[in-house]
């Protein structure tokens, strides 16, 4: 049992065991290899060794065949994966998602005033909202350093009215 | 025996689906593995479908062989397709319930198949647990070193070097009782 796989069995015996045991260790082995030497197996039918060789040839076109499949499965599965990300990315840059006066565009700007190709009425519009933006700017100003002689609770609630006018026109476009 | 390159360029033939290729790794290990099987099973016509089983996991398996040493690779599919042959046998004796028949029936009481002779060594390895014999036969028809067959059987090596020095000790003795 020593030497046809390049062990040396004495060597490492003699890590396991002191140096009598691995040496009885080595006897009993050579004993029991030489047993075994002595009453050899039978050997194995040619006919059966005929056997196995057709069953291999047979089924060796199978195996071509079942490789084959593998690797056009792997493909159609690879194709497959590649369209659908090329699907995926063509909708996400150009699907309606991404269309102006829709999606994250819409909740920021009115869709009126978006969608509208009147841009002298758009223009018309923002320049009237704006006036009235200043214009209340100015009051409030006025009211904050008390340069208002009149009743200003009435005046914060008059101005406060008129803002919530304005936002509910622009929104409405 | 073929080693080295020439073994790597058969099993590189085997892997393109060579069957000449295959045919040489038969020819190389027919008779080491059937032994195995014989003398683990003491039974020619079981031995003669676990050496077919074999060489058909062989061309099914083939892709999966990734270098190393081939005689571990295939010597652990031989052992792994004996220990489905002692679980099918298992479950056929609860299947049939017949009555209080051993497991390693044919191992223990090795039988007689088309009129051949038992040896006395079968009949004495009958006497051994089934991982004793099992490790002796591979040693002896594998031919493995002792520190691939601890890796094959995820073993320390001191272990698998002091069961089998006690396995052959105890086959030596009842051999030459």
């Amino acid at each position: 049992m020593d030497g046809e796989n390049g062990e040396n069995l004495k060597e490492l015996l003699e890590k396991f065991f002191d140096t009598e045991q691995a040496a009885s260790c080595i006897e009993d082995f050579q004993e029991a290899e030489r047993i075994l030497r002595e009453h050899p197996a039978p050997e194995p039918d040619e006919m059966l060794i005929a056997n196995i060789k057709a069953e291999i040839a047979m089924r060796l076109p199978a195996r071509r065949a079942e490789r084959f499949r593998r690797r056009v499965w792997e493909l159609v599965g690879v194709a497959a994966a590649i369209a659908v990300l090329a699907i995926v990315s063509v909708r996400l840059s150009n699907g309606p998602g991404r269309q102006p006066g829709n999606g994250a565009y819409a909740s920021l700007i009115p869709t009126a005033i978006w969608e509208s190709t009147n841009i002298a009425a758009d223009d018309a519009d923002l320049a009237l909202f704006t006036t009235e933006i200043e214009q209340i700017k100015d009051e409030v100003l006025t009211l904050e350093s008390g340069r208002d002689a009149g009743d200003s609770d009435s005046s914060i609630a008059e101005l406060e009215m008129e803002l919530i006018q304005i936002s509910s026109d622009f929104w409405k476009g | 025996m073929v080693q080295g390159d020439d073994l790597a360029r058969i099993i590189s033939g085997c892997k393109s689906g060579d069957a000449v290729c295959f045919s040489r790794v038969v020819d190389m290990y027919a008779s080491r593995c059937y032994g195995y099987f014989y003398r683990l099973t003491g039974n020619k016509d079981t031995s003669d479908e676990l050496l077919s089983e074999l060489f058909v996991k062989l061309v099914e398996k083939i892709g999966s062989y990734k270098g190393g040493s081939f005689e571990s690779w295939l010597f652990k599919i031989a052992a792994n397709i004996f220990h489905d042959h002692l679980r099918s046998k298992q479950r056929r004796r609860k299947l049939l319930e017949v009555q209080q028949v051993e497991i390693e029936s044919e191992t223990t009481e090795p039988r007689k198949s088309d009129g051949e002779l038992v040896d006395r060594l079968q009949a004495q390895l009958g006497r051994l647990d089934t991982e004793t014999r099992e490790l002796i036969m591979l040693r002896f028809y594998s031919q493995l070193s002792f520190k691939e067959m601890a890796r094959m059987r995820s073993e320390p090596i001191g272990t698998t070097l002091a069961k089998m020095h006690r396995g052959l000790k105890k086959l030596r003795l009842l051999m030459e009782g």
